[in-house]
């Protein structure tokens, strides 16, 4: 028998707030609240271009984080602020780095669920871009979504409509980072470190994902190289 | 006061907006069962066996039935498609089994235990292979199947429905006299109707034997007639409902659900049984629009005029005829386009493939035969250095030439379409140049396209109008035609008011359509209401008024012709102080003393297409309607050689009404349309993988244009007068779709610098044709 539990009312996933120094929010939080709440610029920026007003009205966190739908959006600025879930199932509770959630083996066991997302204070307000692109429309499905965030001197990424989940690669991150050669140069060379098979569907082929790929993280190093701080 | 030519508010706007008004759907009842399908997970395959044991044991149900119940053939054009798959399917999501259950979700839990076991046959999933010598056949009785439409000509052993010619002139001449010649493709998929209300139907067998549905059809009387001929019922038996339709396109003109509700209904002793499609099912079970590849040959001189044309259309109509045929021969009957060209050879055919099914759909054909046209006369311009608009200018068809079915053009049967392109042409600033480099690099870009369109309807196709009135004077307006959005109800009655010199709100319109109360109107297609129903209400009023003067002319002791109507009173002439009110006369009138005359006064009118000859099977030389209606359209776009993006800025139209009832919603009508092109140019199409499948049957995957990413729509109306148009008007309706895809194309084309011969025109199309397709490391 097949049963459906809303666990949306549990009080623990409806927390929005700064908590010890940490942003705390419960996976049963619409978008649209943490649009609205704003604490982290650039998680508002990526969930407001998540589906459309009323159906972000009704999408939680946890449910874009751990849903079917491949992209997840609201997991790239998680990652890029290095951000940690909090699981629980009947064994108890445990914190987790958001990208496990997409482990095959760290990842969620089945009956557990996400009660809370933590983000460290110090990541809510550095310099981010987050841009998205999609097949032809204002709102859809990614084509390719990435979200950046300035923390120091180097510059984080988070993929999504890539590959079939959601990434952060260190080692693309390297090497997007290398000041040392031009940023063409380092866009061909993170691209084959590309951490999965890379798409092919109807919202478009591989071949055209890495041209709006490179194209897209050309603009996004311009910027932050050229013009230093931005809000994206 | 004048009653047309005014903004008038549509009689159903204040239900609309308040969310008052009910279309079929909206009406649940308490008694009512549902019926769900089960559909086909193959494009091509032998159904071995179906076993329905256990979803008969499912809670709630009370029957579930196959292609087996009531084996029959349907079809308006060829009797091909059995409402519900027996031995084959045919295409994916073609219903197999029927389920009717107590609630919808029992029934749709059923469907799921029904066992079906197919042995999947090889695919035909495009033209080419349907037309290969080598194709296996989809249909194996292809020859034999009847064909209601006499003209129609499937050919045995093959997957062609039928060849429609068109020959005209003297192509030898015509490629003689031509000093170049231009060769041009194009390429249109298949897509949706996309109504807001998708289409639904509730049936039942009243114990007298009598059947009545109610559904969202556009063609009550073609349901009443169909169900009639498949079930063998008396007509007299048979009554069809229509409340408001919530949008059709020409989806809602083929018979479909209202068999499957007949059947379920049957099932279970005629209860009442409600069958409506889920958006998924809209898309992938009901008909869709056809998909055409089309070939173009054009000739002509130096100085652009045309002077020969060859075309080959190929329309896929899927795995069924639905009315994919008819459009194959609307498209080579106005093939041409609106351009006098004196040689002229074309050849459409239609083949079945595994694909979901066809039928009409807005612009009837005329959208893909011009995007095809419309792609090479802008090819043609670009050879001889010409401007896009002065080519169309030069060959701008007018009173005298003849079209490519050899009728006469005359001023009112086509109206004016060079003043169309001056109008355009000023409209949207062409003199400023259609290809201009802004200072950021992006290029903006104008593409042109001329149409027309004519109904393609049968000879007789027929309307009636049929009028009561009340004690207070006031009338009520009854007729077949069914209110499917262009608020058309409201434009028959400003066109009675007008007739009757009467303020429309003093008519009130029987919204509904019931076929055993309304006079029969063919179908509510092809742009034909206002015409048609326009027609028969200037009859009808002028039944009215006859009849009213003959009654007043007793009390006021004068001749009738002494009489005049307007203003709900009958008055004399030379006297307009001595006269009677209508409310006085329309239900007889009733002396000082006390004795009575006539009783009760009833209109009518009805109007029948005229003078229709069905097209020469050799030549093509016939007439396909009264009249045309002619048009230039634009589309601007703002296009960015970086991104390989485009925006669309403005969509322009400037057609020739005859004479514009209600601007307001004829200015809507035509936006429509354009917006529906530019869904077409920009986003939609099925994709159907390799095994015909189709991939994108639900809205998530499935791209319409939103609002918001609509450009500014320019509208202009020119008047030219038909002359036996109601008030001069001619059909507007579908129109505003048809010149816009090729419009687009022809803007990013010259945008992009090179030649786009399909749509839709997506950016990862313009990169892969600008690039190459392939990723350069740089």
């Amino acid at each position: 028998m097949d049963a459906v539990i809303d666990i949306k009312g549990i009080p623990e996933c409806n927390v929005c707030e700064i908590r010890d120094g940490k942003l705390v929010i419960g996976s049963g939080v619409t978008l649209n609240k943490v649009a609205e709440l704003n604490y982290f610029p650039l998680l508002s920026r990526a969930v407001k271009r998540i589906a459309d007003h009323t159906i972000q009205e009704k999408i939680t966190m946890g449910g874009n984080l751990t849903g079917t739908i491949i992209y997840r959006e609201s997991a790239l600025p998680l990652m890029v602020s290095n951000s940690k879930v909090i699981a629980v199932d009947r064994n108890g509770e445990r914190k987790i780095p958001i990208e496990y959630i997409y482990d095959r083996e760290k990842g969620l066991n089945p009956c557990e669920i996400i009660v809370q997302i933590v983000v460290e204070e110090r990541f809510l307000n550095l310099p981010h871009v987050h841009v998205k692109r999609t097949k032809n429309e204002k709102i859809d499905y990614p084509l390719i979504t990435i979200s950046g965030l300035k923390d120091g001197e180097r510059i984080n990424f988070g993929f999504s409509g890539v590959c079939e989940y959601p990434f952060r690669s260190y080692k693309m991150e390297d090497i997007l980072n290398d000041r040392s050669i031009p940023i063409d140069r380092r866009i061909s060379k993170a691209i084959p470190n590309i951490p999965g098979r890379i798409l092919e569907d109807l919202n478009g082929s591989v071949e055209y994902r890495i041209f709006m790929l490179h194209t897209m993280l050309k603009e996004i190093l311009d910027k932050f190289e050229e013009e230093g701080e931005l809000d994206g | 006061m004048p009653q047309i030519g005014v903004d008038t508010v549509r009689k159903e706007a204040w239900d609309k907006v308040t969310g008052a008004a009910k279309y079929n759907s909206d009406r649940l009842e308490r008694d009512m069962l549902n019926a769900r399908i089960l559909t086909s997970p193959y494009a091509h395959a032998l159904i071995k066996s179906i076993d329905t044991s256990r979803a008969l044991k499912s809670d709630g149900v009370l029957a579930v039935i196959t292609g087996d119940y009531f084996p029959v053939l349907t079809g308006s054009i060829i009797e091909d498609r059995p409402p519900i798959a027996r031995n084959r399917v045919r295409c994916f999501g073609e219903p197999v089994a029927l389920v009717v259950a107590h609630s919808e979700q029992e029934a749709m839990k059923a469907t799921k235990l029904i066992e079906v076991d197919y042995e999947p046959l090889p695919v035909i999933n495009s033209i080419g292979e349907s037309i290969s010598s080598q194709a296996p056949l989809i249909h194996e009785n292809i020859g034999k199947y009847f064909c209601p439409d006499g003209t129609i000509q499937p050919k045995a052993g093959s997957n062609l429905l039928d060849h429609v010619r068109i020959r005209k002139g003297d192509m030898n001449r015509g490629w003689e006299e031509s000093d170049i010649v231009i060769e041009s493709k194009a390429f249109i998929p298949q897509s949706d109707h996309l109504a807001m209300e998708t289409r639904n139907a509730v049936a039942e067998i009243l114990p007298d034997g009598r059947v009545i549905i109610s559904t969202s059809s556009q063609a009550p009387f073609a349901v009443k007639e169909e169900i009639s001929k498949v079930f063998g019922i008396p007509e007299g038996n048979i009554i069809i409902k229509v409340p408001l339709v919530g949008g059709a396109f020409g989806g809602k003109a083929s018979v479909d659900l209202e068999f499957l509700a007949y059947l379920a209904s049957r099932a279970v002793g005629g209860r009442k049984v409600r069958i409506a499609n889920s958006r998924e099912e809209d898309i992938s079970s009901s008909p869709s629009k056809i998909s055409t590849e089309s070939t173009i040959k054009i000739g002509a001189t130096k100085d652009g005029i045309i002077k020969a044309l060859e075309a080959t259309y190929f329309v896929d109509c899927g795995a069924y005829a639905g009315t994919g045929p008819r459009m194959a021969k609307a498209m080579a009957s106005d093939g041409t386009g609106p351009y006098n060209i004196e040689n002229v050879h074309i050849d459409s055919y239609s083949v079945y493939t595994n694909h979901i099914y066809v039928t009409s759909y807005r612009g009837f054909g005329h959208t893909a035969s011009t995007f095809a046209m419309e792609r090479a006369v802008d090819k043609l311009a670009s050879a001889l250095n010409m401007d896009p608009l002065d080519i169309r200018m030069v060959n701008a068809i007018s009173e005298g030439d003849t079209a490519g079915t050899q009728t006469k053009i005359t001023l009112s049967n086509t109206g004016d379409l060079r003043a169309c392109i001056l109008k355009l042409k000023e409209s949207i600033n062409w003199d400023e140049g259609n290809r201009i480099v802004e200072s950021d690099g992006k290029i903006r870009a104008k593409g042109v396209s001329c149409f027309w369109k004519t109904s393609n309807s049968p000879v007789n196709a027929a309307t009636g109008v049929s009028l009561t009135l009340n004690s207070d004077g006031s009338i009520n307006l009854n007729f077949g035609a069914t209110e499917i959005g262009p608020g058309m109800k409201t434009t028959i009655a400003q066109i009675l008011a007008e007739k009757m010199k009467m303020d429309i709100n003093d008519i009130h319109v029987f919204m509904e359509v019931d076929t055993q109360l309304s006079p029969k109107h063919w179908k509510t297609v092809a742009s034909m209401t206002t015409f048609m129903v326009g027609n028969a209400v200037i009859k009808a009023g002028e039944d009215l008024i006859r009849q009213l003067k003959s009654l007043a002319s007793i009390i006021l002791a004068c001749t009738p012709n002494d009489l005049e109507v307007m203003g709900q009173r009958v008055y004399l002439k030379d006297d307009p102080d001595r006269g009677v009110e209508f409310k006085k006369l329309v239900q007889g009138y009733e002396y000082p003393g006390g004795s009575a005359i006539w009783g009760p006064i009833i209109g009518r009118g009805t109007y029948i297409m005229k003078r229709l000859v069905p097209l020469d099977l050799k030549t093509g030389r016939g007439k396909t309607g009264v009249s045309w209606t002619v048009g230039a359209q634009a589309v601007e776009i703002e296009y960015d050689p970086e991104k390989y993006t485009y925006r669309l800025l403005k969509a322009a139209t400037a057609i020739d009404v005859g004479k514009v009832i209600n601007p307001k919603t004829a200015r809507g009508l035509i936006m429509g349309g354009m917006s529906m092109g530019l869904g077409l140019g920009t986003r939609e199409e099925f994709l159907y993988s390799d095994d015909g499948i189709a991939q994108n049957t639900s809205l998530r995957t499935y791209k319409l244009i939103h609002f918001g990413e609509n450009p500014e729509y320019i509208v202009n109306f020119i008047e030219t007068p038909q002359i036996d148009g109601p008030f001069g008007a001619r059909g507007l309706a579908e129109h505003g779709i048809i010149g816009i895809p090729g419009a687009l194309a022809n803007a990013i084309s010259l945008a992009v610098g090179k030649e786009f011969d399909r749509i839709p025109i997506s950016p990862e199309l313009i990169w892969g044709t600008k690039t190459g397709g392939k990723y350069d490391t740089f």
